[in-house]
């Protein structure tokens, strides 16, 4: 799901939460009622909220599930090893478009982090690189141009230096 | 105040006397948090100015600084929580104060490691040190990391101090781990009520799962840091990745998670004191805190996401548990909270807008972390400015306002005083106003793919950081006025009838 989607998704829900906060809080505030009165209410409300709270969250993890990203080594696709190092990643120069590749991604030293953003800047997928293990990332890119790979794991004094590339042609 | 009342009981009841050593105690505890927090605050103002451009440092003292401020916040606001939490404890039971002085100890002897790694030791592995980092291509002396992993260990253990005391004193007060808990009481409610027995209050809750989690936690935190210092000791010693990153992330979330329950009693008594209602423990908030118990322990999984290598089952796991862990708490504690305050005619002083204003900032960041614990969607949020973007809308608008809405409740009700309206409005409007413009532009940053932990950020990080440099700056005035208001307050004469 991309960022921007997320970030007004979660806009919407924060100030909702902000508005009915407030409301609870100062609607009928210069009427008091008694603790007895409002907490038969609010038991009967809770029991609704409990529920929908519960539905919406096993809702957005059954559809999280098939979009899992992980991959492995007998992931089909054309496969590409990627090591990451100490301020610099070796990664092939040109990847194809429209079908499935996979990048197995490993690092010389520290932790890194191998994201790739596609040619408008976007942050499309990404995966960590570590020291002896090897990590698959299965991704197709449908947009051709140069795409530009980020560290994103903290990794020393050039982590926000660290960068490579590619062409998907 | 029948929910925590200890009448009808086999302990002594604590005498005046007892109740002043651990009120000092308290506020020591407090004021060493806030005191780090103000330091550190100023840390983190530098850093979003540094990447503003407004100033320029080498990149090697930037990580320095993000390394002092990650472990020093998180350390701040865990003391003040823990402080709290050991007062609420006295209230109900025997406790010895020179454990928690230990504790304190511990906690200073760490931290002055920490700041000696930093400054003049430079070391920049952050606080979350994922091995092999601090011993590889370093730009610090071999001797910072040692300090810096001596620091670490000690604030654990002090933390472990504290954690087994409590939980000592918690399970002889309510006859066994089942009481503590409240499991006989949620599996026996009627012969809870035929006995006239309450349940443990909800603070009671707030420190038998920090005590609990927080021994696992630490548990971890010690077994990675004392096979880091193996390792600075005999760099043969290899340790693998992947561990030291679970380890490591177990307690680093562990603890920081835990900061939110610690401070989070102080919703439980200084609301009902604000509303002059009861806060009572309920079915669903035991239940609820048994979810957190489980769950908080596991849900650090969410950091390893982006491992690949990590046995997909995991993931999964992760998911749920990062779920399950957060929401139900929410749930339970900010609705019975804002019902609590609903009609209440509760007057908003200082101490009773930071405490319902934390609420609101607990479920914000909260949506925000849960957004970002969804696997597909962490795919494109994971390490970026997303993630200080939850974290701090959950610590600045959460923990910190639950702990400085403690302080001013306290002191309220010492006084039997409010702050003047106007004073309330410019308190409020820059400690919200500001905060909201230092936190919306981390997560707009985060949404376009920002990453976090650059001293250099690619576009648009720059113009964001600009907006939210002069944030933190408003922010910092609302803190710095708050902090006067709360000095004047404290010096006023003690009214009659104080109660906390
Ligand atoms: C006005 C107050 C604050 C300011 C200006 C501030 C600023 C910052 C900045 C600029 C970063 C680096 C973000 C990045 O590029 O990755 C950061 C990271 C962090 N902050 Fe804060 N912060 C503040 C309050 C807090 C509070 C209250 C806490 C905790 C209680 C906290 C805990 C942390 C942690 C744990 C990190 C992550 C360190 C790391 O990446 O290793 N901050 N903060
Ligand atoms: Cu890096």
């Amino acid at each position: 799901m991309s960022g921007l989607l997320v970030l007004e998704l979660f806009l919407a829900i924060a100030s909702a939460a902000v508005i009915v906060m407030l409301a609870v809080a100062l609607y009928g505030s210069n009427r008091p009622a008694p603790q007895s009165e409002v907490s038969a209410k609010g038991y009967a409300i809770r029991r609704y909220w409990f529920w929908t709270i519960l539905i919406v969250a096993a809702i957005g993890f059954a559809i999280s599930i098939p979009r899992f990203p992980y991959g492995s080594a007998q992931t089909i696709g054309k496969h590409y090893t990627i090591v990451a190092q100490q301020y610099s990643f070796a990664a092939p120069p040109t990847i194809p478009a429209d079908r499935p590749v996979v990048f197995d991604v490993t690092s010389r030293d520290v932790n890194h982090g191998f994201a790739i953003y596609d040619p408008d800047g976007k942050l499309v997928a990404q995966v960590q690189a570590m020291p002896d293990y090897i990590n698959h990332l299965p991704f197709t890119f449908h947009t051709r141009g140069h795409y530009t790979v980020r560290c994103l794991e903290y990794c020393g004094i050039a982590h926000a230096a660290m960068q490579g590339g590619f062409d998907v042609r | 105040m029948s929910a925590i009342s200890i009448e009808a009981d086999a302990f002594a009841p604590a005498t005046a006397a007892d109740l002043r050593v651990a009120r000092r105690i308290m506020w020591t505890y407090i004021s060493t948090g806030l005191a780090i927090f103000f330091l550190m605050m100023l840390l983190g103002i530098a850093m979003r100015a540094e990447q503003a451009g407004w100033v320029t440092f080498d990149p090697g003292w930037f990580y320095a600084l993000l390394s002092l401020h990650g472990v020093g916040m998180i350390t701040a606001m865990a003391i003040a929580g823990l402080g709290t939490l050991w007062y609420l404890v006295r209230r109900e039971t025997p406790l010895d104060p020179r454990i928690a002085y230990l504790a304190y100890g511990f906690f200073v002897a760490g931290a002055l490691c920490v700041i000696i790694a930093v400054f003049p030791g430079k070391f920049g592995s952050l606080w979350t040190m994922l091995y092999p980092l601090p011993f590889v291509g370093t730009y610090w002396p071999s001797w910072a990391t040692g300090v810096w992993l001596v620091g670490n260990a000690l604030v654990m253990t002090g933390f472990m101090v504290w954690c087994a005391q409590i939980l000592g004193a918690l399970i002889a007060r309510f006859g066994g781990i089942l009481g503590m808990l409240g499991i006989g009481y949620v599996f026996n409610i009627r012969g809870y009520e035929e006995a006239h027995r309450e349940p443990p209050s909800p603070q009671m809750f707030a420190a038998a799962i920090t005590a609990i989690d927080g021994i696992i936690g630490s548990t971890f935190g010690l077994a990675a840091g004392i096979g880091m210092l193996v390792h600075w000791i005999d760099p043969s010693v290899a340790i693998d990745p992947l561990w030291a990153k679970n380890l490591i992330y177990q307690f680093g979330h562990t603890f920081a998670n835990l900061t939110m329950y610690m401070a989070v009693a102080g919703v439980y008594v200084g609301l009902p004191l604000c509303t002059k209602r009861e806060y009572h423990t309920s079915k669903p908030l035991a239940i609820a805190w048994w979810g957190t118990l489980l769950f908080v322990i596991i849900a650090y999984f969410h950091h390893l996401y982006m491992d690949f290598a990590q046995a997909e089952t995991v993931q999964f796991i992760g998911e749920i548990a990062s779920y399950l862990a957060a929401i139900p708490v929410v749930v339970v504690t900010v609705f019975s909270g804002a019902m609590l305050v609903h009609r209440s005619g509760m007057r908003w002083s200082l101490g009773s807008m930071f405490l319902y204003a934390g609420m609101i900032g607990w479920v914000v960041g909260g949506t925000a972390a849960v957004l970002d614990a969804t696997i597909p969607i962490n795919l494109d949020l994971h390490n970026t400015l997303w993630v200080p973007g939850h974290f701090h809308t959950y610590l600045l608008q959460g923990v910190l306002l639950f702990t400085m809405g403690w302080v001013f409740v306290t002191l309220e009700q010492r006084s039997a005083t409010i702050t003047s309206l106007a004073m309330r409005w410019l308190i409020g409007g820059t400690i919200f106003g500001g905060a909201a413009m230092f936190l919306l532009s981390f997560y707009i940053a985060g949404a376009n793919g920002v990453p976090r932990r650059y001293a250099v950020e690619p576009a648009p990080g720059p113009e964001l950081a600009t907006v939210a440099t002069i944030g933190a700056l408003i922010l910092l005035a609302g803190i710095i006025i708050a902090a006067i208001e709360a000095l004047r307050l404290a010096r006023l004469p003690k009214a009659q009838e104080a109660a906390a």
